[in-house]
């Protein structure tokens, strides 16, 4: 709890002082409903009348009372947010820097949603603490100020307060918890009932196809009932509970009553202070109450900032940029390079290969030949075992498998934040063939893309992330099957235009296609994470059995059409 | 009519009457909710027990500088049991307001489900599924949350503030407007307060969103981000959204917190003015001090609620507008009717046929209706497989929803059997026609669960069989626990192509008599692709087949090829045929061809 209190200790303190002024004022207010009872009802009416001026002062004093309350209040709410909010901002923008640096083999071992989570909604939860906090401090001070007026002006009556303030606040305490079970049970069930029709509503093709509709109404019911009993339950708890609760100060203002009835016969208390106390715990019972919730809320709070230092506190792994070496004639030079999987498999073994400036090369393997992975150790995204890694650019644009588009503006998507001429940008998406349907789709560099605006299919979005490697002006481009979601002719363009560019740009393909890959100049064959072959498509073709009968699967679809149309 | 339409038809509703269809929908709702209401009352009379009693103890208690102690003790036993007594009936209206909720937005949630999975598809596509969860989700949530909160506000305020009012008047008519008048300009200044605050939240909401989606994107973009060295500028436009919402969240709690006060702030001006009234009016008028003691303490309750309630307005406005789209879904029509007096389909194997048939999604948001299909006839005898091809938008899915009657046509008939699919009932229907789409669904539980999606009372035995007839017995065994393998949700703990295998034991569970195939798009690896055919080819054997063929290959292979283009049959025949004739389909084929070939 003081951890979160340290971020903005100011804006804290503020607002605990604003939450003292309005105990203060609060116990003050009873004192002013004494003065009206004291020295003007009772005076009207027993000695027949009072001045102006007085009913004047006494109003002067229990508005002046109200308004400071009221300031109180103000300041307390207003800065308790601000401490909270800006807790909340300086722990997410920490947290995140601290996630974005962790290399990607950390985050492959976590899984997206559960690690921006921690930057999210965990930060929120742990910072909430700090707005009911300063409420908190406010009924301390409250039942202290208030416990000692009532001593000091009856002995009896103030121990009387201070055996029952503290037994209202643990039975409020008690209850919260016991009704806070019920609604964390009846919260699952909301969530199991959420996920269930998710599916149920995604998957209404096929439970249309086999005639479901009533099993699949039946399955949501169930999970629906459990929910209702979660939520049955906290309102039997809560009628019961909440109504005693109500009625205790009721109850104890009627014993107050009757107590001191027998002070003001012995000429201990007057009347007027009577009915203060009155309404003195009137005023107290609500706080107590809305104080339980604080309860409530601390353990929810306390796991929100447990998940946030538990990835705070790992220690930022090795950047595995910093292990690549300058190259000073070839583009891409390893040595004996090996490197593991996240679960410690090798991916890779023992690789050595050079490849010079302004060369295509397609790199061909099956599934699990370690393809995906050379090119994310020549990125700098994952780090080597073993062996030596030197490249002759540090301009370095990998293009991935799946092209990750942000929902912000095309710009944004081609330059990532970084300052790239408009000339550049268009050039990129010439040679990416996308300038094409960034026209007929009407997208200016400013139109936001993704799920507010632009939807884009598979093949678009791997233009424009090619599009991205090259307006960054990348010299080595890794391209990760990246054509091979547009149609052929398309991507024959693409292949074609990256060849123009002559020895600017040197290209590292992963390639299916058998047309994709006649257009390499050098064909790299892997296969369990080494280099089995090197050469020409054609020579590799007639040299190596394994090639062929991998590219033969490649092809295995046309095959198949060719025999069926010779039958 | 589209849940678009329906929905701004309904919005013209008023708040009245939706609450009425509400409660005729889920009739639990308003059942005894008179009785609760008197419960609720009495329950208010235990909340000024303590302003009576004080009354009572100055004016009758205290006389003269003399303490009748016994009265005021007599007093005190009477109070406490008037509250306790209240408590009991406020305890019990309470729980048959809840009780009574609970069991209403059950059934309500009940039939939305059975609802929503009746709907036609077109008002079920991918984009309003997440608004259909969330009617059943949240909005029914909007409504619980009502209940647990405004509702009971509604019911417990409104019997206080009227109880209070009452005693009021009885002590002092007079009094009592002053206090009553304060009411007005209290509602006036909190209301504007609170539309603004309505407001500033709004834009917390927005911040909140905007923030939570930066920084959800930034981490899954991690590995972009890293490989083009632009974590920096990316971690700077995450910490503007944080920024803007923390602002945005502090301004609202600042208008929230001017808000809290203002009941309290009025309650002192109007303490201060009817008592120096009283006093003023003094004897003459009947008054005494304890009643204007006891008014004093009535004030303050008579006000406290009042701030609240500006809140518990807003929260009956927002369930209002949830229950209004709850019943927009209730209100659009279930997709195709079931058949009213339905006609058996015949046993034995099962033509389809197709007459003049013309569909056309309804028209949305200025966008006119356009046929997917043009008067389109198309007869499949018992047993053909016929293979659909065409370009995107030719309206082959379109046929293949209308046979499978997940649709009904704009105009013309189809017939199964020689029967029009509107007569058959639909389990009828089910037992002997099956779709295997596109991209197949699977829920997230065992293989054996989802096969018996389509067979809920099929043995391991017969789930084996299945497994032999189609010849994937080599890849179940491959499978870590059989056909107790677990799928994942929306079954990614398996490859595409081994959904699609499930799909296709899911499918030969019904031992459909027609089949209707949407064939998968996505690549798979060689060994799934041959077990995929063989499967297929099993599947398909002796049955009526309709594939929606994407790779020629499969066209090919079938008895008969129909080339659809813009919603009409374009060529039909063998592929033989329609090679040796030259025309879009060869070109076609022949481009396909090109594309796949080194």
């Amino acid at each position: 709890m003081w951890a979160m209190v340290s971020f903005h200790k100011g804006y804290f303190f503020i607002a605990v002082g604003g939450a003292a002024v309005f105990a203060v004022a609060t116990v003050l207010s009873s004192y002013g409903v004494q003065l009206l009872i004291d020295d003007v009802i009772l005076p009207t009416f027993d000695t027949g009348g009072i001045t102006f001026d007085t009913w004047a002062r006494v109003s002067a004093v229990v508005v002046v009372i109200g308004l400071v309350r009221a300031v109180g209040v103000v300041v307390r709410r207003t800065y308790a947010g601000v401490a909270n909010q800006s807790t909340a901002k300086t722990v997410a923008d920490n947290t995140l820097s601290h996630l974005m640096r962790q290399p990607a083999a950390w985050h492959r071992q976590r899984m997206t949603g559960d690690i921006a989570a921690r930057a999210g909604v965990d930060t929120d939860a742990a910072a909430t603490i700090l707005g009911p906090m300063p409420f908190a401090s406010s009924v301390v001070v409250l039942l202290i100020v208030s416990g000692v007026w009532l001593i000091v002006t009856d002995v009896w009556l103030g121990l009387f307060a201070f055996t029952v303030f503290p037994l209202m606040l643990v039975m409020n305490i008690l209850y919260q918890r016991k009704v806070d079970y019920h609604y964390q049970v009846a919260q699952d069930e909301l969530g199991a009932l959420s996920e269930a029709a998710h599916e149920s509503f995604d998957g209404v093709l096929v439970v249309k196809a086999f005639g479901a509709e009533d099993r699949e109404t039946e399955r949501l019911a169930v999970i629906s009932r459990r929910l209702r009993k979660a939520r049955t339950n906290a309102i039997t708890l809560r009628s019961t509970f909440e109504s005693l609760i109500d009625a205790a100060p009721s109850l104890v203002n009627v014993a107050i009553i009757g107590f001191g009835a027998t002070r003001v016969r012995d000429g201990a208390m007057t009347v007027g202070e009577l009915s203060a106390f009155v309404f003195l715990f009137t005023l107290v019972s609500l706080p107590l109450r809305i104080v339980s919730y604080l309860f409530s809320e601390l353990p929810h709070s306390a796991s929100g900032w447990a998940r946030v230092q538990q990835v705070l506190n790992e220690p930022l792994q090795r950047a595995p940029r910093a292990a690549i070496l300058p190259s000073d004639d070839a583009m891409v030079d390893l040595r004996n390079v090996s490197a593991a999987h996240v679960d410690g498999a090798f991916a890779l073994r023992d690789v050595t290969l050079t490849v010079h400036r302004g060369r295509t090369v397609a790199i061909v393997g099956a599934t699990g030949s370690g393809k995906t992975t050379l090119l994310h150790l020549i990125a700098g995204l994952v780090g080597a075992k073993s062996g030596t890694i030197r490249l002759g650019t540090t301009r370095v644009g990998l293009v991935f498998q799946e092209a990750f588009l942000f929902a912000e503006s095309l710009r944004y998507n081609l330059t990532l934040g970084a300052d790239v001429a408009q000339d550049a940008i268009n050039r990129a998406l010439e040679i990416a063939a996308a300038d094409g349907f960034v026209r007929d789709l009407g997208v200016s560099l400013d139109t936001e893309l993704g799920e507010r605006g632009v939807s884009l299919s598979g093949g678009q979005r791997q233009r424009l992330a090619l599009a991205r490697a090259l307006a960054m002006g990348s010299e080595l481009l890794l391209l990760d099957d990246t054509t091979s979601a547009l149609d052929p002719s398309t991507e024959a363009a693409v292949l074609t235009n990256l060849r123009l560019l002559g020895d600017s740009v040197t290209t590292l393909v992963v390639a299916s296609r058998p047309s994709t890959i006649a257009l390499a100049d050098t064909v790299i064959f892997m296969a369990e994470g080494n280099i089995a072959a090197a050469g020409t498509h054609e020579v590799l073709l007639r040299a190596n059995d394994a090639y062929r009968t991998l590219i033969s699967a490649f092809e295995h679809d046309r095959h198949d059409g060719e025999n069926s149309a010779d039958r | 009519m589209l849940v678009d339409d329906i929905t701004q038809e309904v919005r013209r509703r008023g708040a009245v009457d939706t609450i009425r269809a509400g409660i005729a929908q889920a009739p639990a709702l308003g059942k005894g909710l008179g009785f609760t209401f008197v419960l609720a009352l009495f329950g208010a009379a235990g909340r000024v027990t303590i302003p009576i009693s004080i009354q009572q103890a100055i004016d009758k208690g205290f006389v003269a500088g003399e303490v009748r102690l016994e009265f005021i003790l007599r007093l005190c036993g009477a109070a406490a049991a008037v509250v306790l007594l209240a408590a009991w009936c406020q305890r019990t209206a309470v729980y048959r307001l809840g009780t009574a909720a609970e069991e209403g937005l059950y059934g309500l949630r009940v039939r939305l489900f059975d609802h929503i999975h009746r709907l036609s598809l077109a008002d079920q596509n991918e984009e309003r599924r997440g608004a259909l969860v969330a009617r059943v989700t949240s909005d029914i949530e909007t409504l619980t949350m009502f209940f647990a909160w405004g509702g009971l506000a509604w019911m417990l305020d409104l019997s206080l503030m009227f109880v209070v009012a009452c005693v009021m008047i009885a002590y002092d008519w007079v009094l009592a407007v002053v206090a009553f008048a304060v009411v007005a300009p209290l509602i006036i200044v909190l209301r504007l307060v609170q539309r603004r605050l309505v407001r500033a939240y709004d834009r917390v909401r927005e911040g909140n969103a905007q923030m939570l989606s930066a920084v959800s994107e930034t981490v899954a973009g991690v590995e972009t981000l890293q490989a083009y060295d632009a974590v920096e500028p990316a971690l700077q436009r995450v910490q503007a959204s944080t920024k803007r919402r923390a602002r945005a969240s502090i301004r609202a709690g600042f208008i929230g917190a001017l808000l809290f006060p203002s009941g309290e702030v009025f309650s002192v001006f109007t303490v201060v003015a009817v008592v120096g009234i009283g006093v003023w009016r003094g004897d003459a008028a009947g008054l005494t001090a304890g009643s204007l003691v006891g008014f004093m303490f009535l004030t303050y309750r008579f006000l406290e609620p009042i701030a609240e309630f500006t809140e518990v307005i807003d929260q009956t406005q927002t369930a209002v507008a949830g229950l209004r789209r709850v019943l927009g879904i209730l209100d659009t029509p279930i997709g195709p009717p079931p058949a009213m007096n339905p006609v058996a389909l015949p046993p034995g194997r099962l033509g389809v046929a197709l007459h003049e048939v013309t569909f056309a999604y309804a028209p949305r948001d200025d966008e006119p209706a356009t046929n997917v299909l043009t008067a389109l006839t198309l007869t499949i005898p018992p047993g053909q497989h016929i293979a659909l091809v065409g370009e995107s938008g030719a309206g082959k899915t379109t046929v293949a929803r209308l046979v499978a009657r997940l649709a009904d046509p704009t105009h013309g008939r189809i017939t199964i059997g020689a029967v029009n699919v509107k007569h058959v009932a639909n389990d009828d229907l089910r037992r002997r026609l099956t779709v295997v789409p596109q991209e197949p669904f699977l829920f997230a539980d065992t293989i054996a669960y989802n096969l018996r999606f389509a067979a809920p009372t099929a043995s391991d035995a017969e789930l084996q069989a299945a497994v032999r007839a189609l010849e994937l017995e080599d890849w179940i065994a491959s499978l870590a626990d059989g056909l107790n393998t677990q799928v994942g949700q929306r079954g990614s703990a398996l490859a595409a192509g081994e959904r699609q295998m499930v799909a296709l034991l899911r499918a030969s569970l019904v031992n459909p008599d027609v089949l209707i195939l949407d064939e998968a798009t996505s690549s798979v690896d060689a060994l799934t692709e041959v077990r995929i055919a063989r499967a297929l080819r099993k599947l398909s054997q002796g049955r009526t087949t309709i594939s929606i063929a994407h790779r020629l290959s499969t066209a090919a292979r079938a008895d008969r090829v129909v080339l659809l283009a813009n919603g009409r049959v374009l060529e039909d025949g063998s592929h033989e045929d329609l090679m040796g004739r030259g025309g879009d389909y060869k070109r076609m084929y022949d481009a396909w061809l090109t594309a796949t070939r080194a």
